[in-house]
């Protein structure tokens, strides 16, 4: 097991360096240049040159390539080109609002999604069927940041009921934190509990038609007997895969959610950083989002077994 | 007893109800909470800083001389400034019994030692070119000869010295006491002069400035940075909110007590509303379309002066800053003492004119590229504008949309046909017009080369003769309108949006959010 | 049973779109690009049945030439997409060894690219117009097609049709043209149909975001981002594009599952 893990990891690198340089070469081409950024339009080309030698940011690619790999090695991400404060500490700030967000998300969409994707295939067809089909299709149709701002506009600046901007961790104010992140939760729930219903009903009714369901009923075992030991491990299965992918995929998309409910997340740390050319922060956020994709899907493979008989444990 | 344990349940309860509104309002007359729409680079004066930079700056620090409301220069630490004939000696007297916020009493000592450190290399000060001859002048001296009094001597007299000393952008050459640096010489935190000092910086989230109880103010009356300033709040929070839809939400909800710079466009929403109030005032910023006049095209003056006499500049200029500013087709903002009635002549819309110099230029419908961003609304607007306009004398304009690090790039390489662009405050018109003008082999961001223009305006930079200077600029003026390099639009207006209880709160031409003298009721 | 209403909505949805999408190349009720700044942000109304935007645009107008373009860059995109996909996941599937290596470590190198930066570098080197966003999101998506065909493609790689066609000495190319891409189909109909609401979204996001197809050409996705702050004072300007978003995407969306029912064997048709 352990040596099945080490040798996923193993096998990742040669992605991580291709993701590493293609994010290095990929800003470097993109026009706009931090330190004129910076400076703004007062300063002449001396300048911004003199700054952007004081910043070894005039050194050839690969040497510049060069230092920061080699600062990965020893753990040193590198320090923002904006404020100069390191990189690595920055990033995993951001990403415990957004993780956390993602995670609960998740957990309630899935808490929700499960059993009713199993509720819809049992009942295949009828009418409860169609009613939650046609929830599900409806919720994963709507842009998520539109919902989140009618959301807003609503519950936040309508009623009053929620805060309409900032953040406040939860480590500091465990319940006032806590508020600030009911909307962007709600939102995230409703969208994801659309799309992993569906996946549930679909591989639900896939397993009702196996044989051995069918046995089991043949032989009258209670529907609730049935559904608990054959129907939902063996759902859950793909379902679990769909997971990994959506909580992959999900840094990405949540810029827009934190940029509607301004909170302080990786995903906005990305797109300001692409904006204001901070090379370091860029890198290193590309460089963590995949490495925690990577981990994300290991660990889908490693639970995947426990739900699917049929697949081999590692 | 009981009246605890009502109060007490009341606080758990809404603890727990967690309405984080309610528990700031009881806060409320101590934290003034303002937005600022990104994090700031760093407390620094002039070093590594950005616009937001210089405003969270100038509460803590001051310096010797600083900008008056009407954006001339006055003195703040120093009590007064002579100068000598020849204009190459300034002496600072300076205020006595002006405290740092460590309790520690200004010298003639920290002055030197705080401009020492500024025209060292090392320190990366931005305005260090400004002082060490690259610029205007070459501090050639800087002394002590007694507590109370610095002397500075140039190497040449110039009319920037002191301006350049005001410069916002340079933290105002704040004077610092040398505990502001750590044990390892590097940069710790601001121990300033000025009426507020640094509280908690939460990065990304917000920043706090706190009153300084032993603020010693001038006696004069308040006048921009200079006179009497007074912190009337506990605590000033600075909000991030890069986000301005949401700040304008937070400030409706009461999230917020004052935003500085709203979006002109929310103008009448904000007005209308009872529990908000707005103070608007004009910018020394400088909203306009610059041309490349090196661009195969747009090199024969009849094309460019077309495209300007196709423009209703009093009508962009109006609709862009949704009523706030007027027409300025001068380089020098409308609020600056020398925009002369000269200065107030320009651009007017005609449309044969306009036409008559296309046909005889031979233009055949060239589809002509216009850089804007969508970054600031004001450049977009009037990039839409501009090509709607344009169309009316047959020319055909495509508006290219870059974000903003790439048509900041574009504008320094000057590689561009067309732009809408937006230039940051220049508070003395040799400098405005020097931000435009400059040979385009050395300096290709600059839109005009005149070398008989350019030799002219070192004349006006270096006099200090008032009546030379302004002539000196009105006949510049003339000849950017016949030459065409831009077509200036406006100067910006700041809204500045708040909570009816703000009080004492004025926006000014520069800008810069001033937090004292401000209460809540 | 199903399928026939799911496909019948969706259907009737998606041609909906597509008709006013049609009509809007030729015909709309105003020039979607005419300014009139003396009627900014009116309420709908008899003249303008869904009101003027901030610059006085016609909105209905706009929403119908939004449609045209939307569909347009859907269309290229997913064309492009599934262009790159199919090629990629055959060739991967069916070579397999080292091809197979190279080709899916770039696939998955492209995978954690957050669709973003590769927008934004894209629509920079290629010009802020549809070309960079249809190039960018191809690229984005080309991934999850390469990796749905290549699974495809193994499996059907042991099938007796390929062995027989090898037998008898077809070459590999004929042996993937005959046999192995006409299999494909289904699949990459049901991931394509699929992808047109991807791409819908994303570029909605993207435009939120500031990147996506510039002003004033307008896209439903930039008209959304733009009614922001007027989402108080004028509802209208941003509940209009939000809806077309959504209904178009569950038209594509029930569309989709009538395909999948109807194309998958192995579902029950009750």
């Amino acid at each position: 097991m352990l040596g099945y893990i080490l040798r996923r990891l193993l096998l990742t690198l040669p992605t991580l360096l291709l993701v590493a340089v293609a994010v290095f070469v990929l800003m470097r081409l993109i026009p706009g240049d931090p330190v004129q950024l910076m400076l703004g339009d007062m300063a002449d080309a001396a300048q911004v040159a003199d700054q952007r030698a004081r910043m070894g940011l005039d050194a050839p690619l690969p040497v510049q390539f060069g230092h920061w790999v080699h600062a990965l090695t020893q753990g040193d991400f590198g320090r923002s080109i904006s404020d100069q404060q390191p990189v690595l500490p920055l990033i995993l700030e951001r990403f415990s609002v957004s993780a956390i967000i993602v995670l609960v998300a998740v957990a309630l969409a899935v808490a929700l999604a499960v059993p009713a994707g199993l509720m819809a295939a049992w009942q295949q067809n009828r009418p409860a069927d169609l009613l939650i089909v046609l929830g599900a299709t409806l919720l994963l149709s709507v842009p998520s940041f539109w919902l989140g701002l009618l959301l807003l506009l609503f519950f936040g600046m309508h009623l009053g009921w929620f805060p309409v901007i900032g953040y406040v961790p939860l480590s500091q104010d465990l319940i006032g934190g806590a508020w600030y992140l009911v909307l962007p939760v709600i939102t995230l729930v409703m969208i994801e509990t659309g799309v992993l219903t569906r996946m549930a009903r679909a591989s639900a009714i896939e397993v009702q038609r196996l044989e051995y369901v069918t046995h089991a009923r043949a032989k009258g075992v209670p529907d609730w007997q049935i559904v608990a030991r054959h129907v939902l491990p063996n759902a859950f299965a793909p379902t679990l895969t769909l997971i990994g992918l959506v909580l992959g995929n999900l840094l990405g998309g949540i810029a827009v959610l934190e940029t509607v409910f301004t909170l302080p997340g990786l995903g906005r740390l990305l797109v300001d950083a692409i904006f204001a050319r901070d090379y370091p922060v860029v890198q290193g956020v590309l460089l963590f989002t995949a490495l925690i994709y990577v981990l994300v899907n290991l660990v889908v493979d490693l639970l995947y077994p426990l739900f699917d008989p049929r697949v081999r444990a590692p | 007893m009981k009246k605890n344990l009502t109060a007490l349940t009341t606080c758990v309860l809404a603890a727990a109800v967690g309405w984080p509104v309610t528990a700031e309002a009881q806060a409320q007359n101590q934290t003034l909470r303002v937005r600022l729409n990104a994090d700031i680079r760093s407390t620094d004066p002039g070093v590594n800083r950005d616009f937001n930079s210089d405003g969270i700056v100038l509460h803590m620090v001051e310096g010797l001389v600083s900008l008056r409301e009407d954006t001339s220069v006055g003195p703040l630490l120093a009590s007064r400034v002579d100068t000598s004939p020849d204009g190459k000696t300034y002496t600072f007297t300076l205020r006595q019994g002006v405290k740092f916020h460590n309790g520690a009493t200004m010298t003639a000592e920290d002055v030197v030692w705080t401009w020492k450190r500024y025209l060292d290399p090392a320190t990366n000060w931005r305005c260090l070119p400004e002082f060490d001859g690259r610029g205007a002048v070459k501090v050639t001296s800087i002394e002590a000869p007694n507590p109370s009094t610095v002397v500075f001597r140039l190497e040449s007299p110039s009319a920037l010295f002191l301006g350049s000393m005001a410069r916002m952008d340079c933290g105002g050459a704040g004077i610092l006491h040398r505990s502001s640096l750590g044990a390892d010489g590097k940069w710790a935190a601001p121990v300033g002069t000025g009426p507020f000092k640094l509280g908690e910086w939460k990065r990304g989230q917000y920043l706090e400035l706190l009153r300084f109880d032993g603020y010693t103010p001038r006696t004069d009356a308040s006048s921009g940075y200079t006179g009497a300033k007074k912190a009337e709040v506990e605590r000033v929070r600075f909000v991030i909110v890069p986000d301005a839809a949401a700040a304008k939400a937070a400030l409706l909800s009461n999230n917020l007590d004052l935003i500085p710079e709203a979006s002109s466009s929310d103008l009448q929403e904000l007005r209308a509303r009872q529990d908000l109030k707005v103070e608007i005032s004009g910018t020394m910023g400088l909203n306009g379309l610059l041309f490349q006049t090196r661009d195969p095209l747009l090199k024969d003056a009849r094309i460019r002066r077309a495209i300007a006499l196709s423009l209703d500049t009093e009508e962009i200029a109006r609709t862009v800053s949704e009523g706030l500013s007027k027409r300025n087709n001068s380089a020098i903002p409308s609020s600056s003492p020398f925009h002369s009635q000269v200065q107030a002549a320009g651009h007017k819309q005609d449309l044969a004119e306009a036409r008559r110099l296309l046909t005889a230029a031979g233009y055949s419908g060239q589809p002509i590229k216009l850089i804007a961003t969508k970054r600031y609304n004001s450049l977009f607007d009037a990039a839409v504008l501009v090509q709607a306009m344009a169309q009316g004398a047959g020319i055909k304009i495509d508006i290219e949309v870059l974000d903003w690090a790439t048509q900041l790039d574009r504008y320094s390489k000057g590689d561009y046909q067309l732009m809408s662009f937006s230039y940051s405050p220049r508070l003395d018109p040799a400098l405005s017009y020097e931000m435009l003008m400059g040979p385009k082999d050395k300096q290709p961001r600059k839109v005009w080369d005149n070398p008989e223009a350019q030799a002219r305006l070192a004349v006006a930079t270096d006099s200090a003769d008032r009546n030379e200077r302004q002539a000196i600029f009105d006949d510049l003026h003339r000849r950017m309108l016949e030459e065409v390099p831009i077509v200036v639009f406006y100067n910006g207006a700041d809204v500045a949006a708040m909570r009816r209880n703000v009080t004492g709160y004025k926006a000014w031409p520069a800008s810069l959010p001033r937090l004292w003298n401000v209460r809540l009721q | 049973m199903r399928w026939h209403a799911n496909g019948v909505v969706g259907a009737a949805l998606v041609g909906m779109v597509l008709g006013v999408a049609l009509v809007a190349l030729w015909w709309t009720p105003y020039d979607p690009l005419a300014l009139n700044l003396r009627a900014k942000l009116q309420a709908p109304s008899v003249a303008h049945w869904l009101g003027t935007d901030e610059f006085g645009r016609d909105v209905a107008s706009r929403l119908m030439a939004g449609a045209s373009s939307s569909a347009i860059v859907a269309v290229a995109t997913v064309a492009l997409a599934t262009a790159l996909g199919v090629v990629v996941g055959v060739l991967s599937g069916f070579l397999r060894g080292w091809t197979d290596r190279v080709l899916m470590a770039l696939n998955d190198t492209l995978l954690a690219f957050p669709g973003i930066l590769l927008a934004l570098a894209l629509m920079v080197i290629v010009g802020a117009n549809r070309w960079g966003i249809v190039l960018a999101l191809g690229l984005a998506y080309a991934p999850s097609m390469a990796r749905v065909v290549r699974g495809v493609v193994l499996s059907l790689r042991e099938t007796e049709y390929v062995e027989a066609s090898r037998m008898i000495g077809n070459s590999a190319t004929v042996t993937m043209l005959r046999h192995v891409l006409p299999n494909c189909v289904a699949p990459v109909a049901v991931l394509a149909t699929s992808m047109f609401g991807w791409v819908l979204l994303s570029e909605s996001a993207l435009s939120f975001l500031g990147l996506g197809i510039p002003p004033p050409a307008p896209t439903w996705g930039n008209m959304l981002a733009g009614s922001r702050p007027h989402m108080q004072t004028a509802v209208w300007l941003g509940l209009a594009p939000g809806l077309c978003i959504a209904l178009t995407l569950l038209g594509i969306n029930l569309l989709g599952d009538a395909l999948r029912d109807r194309l998958d064997p192995r579902m029950e048709r009750t």
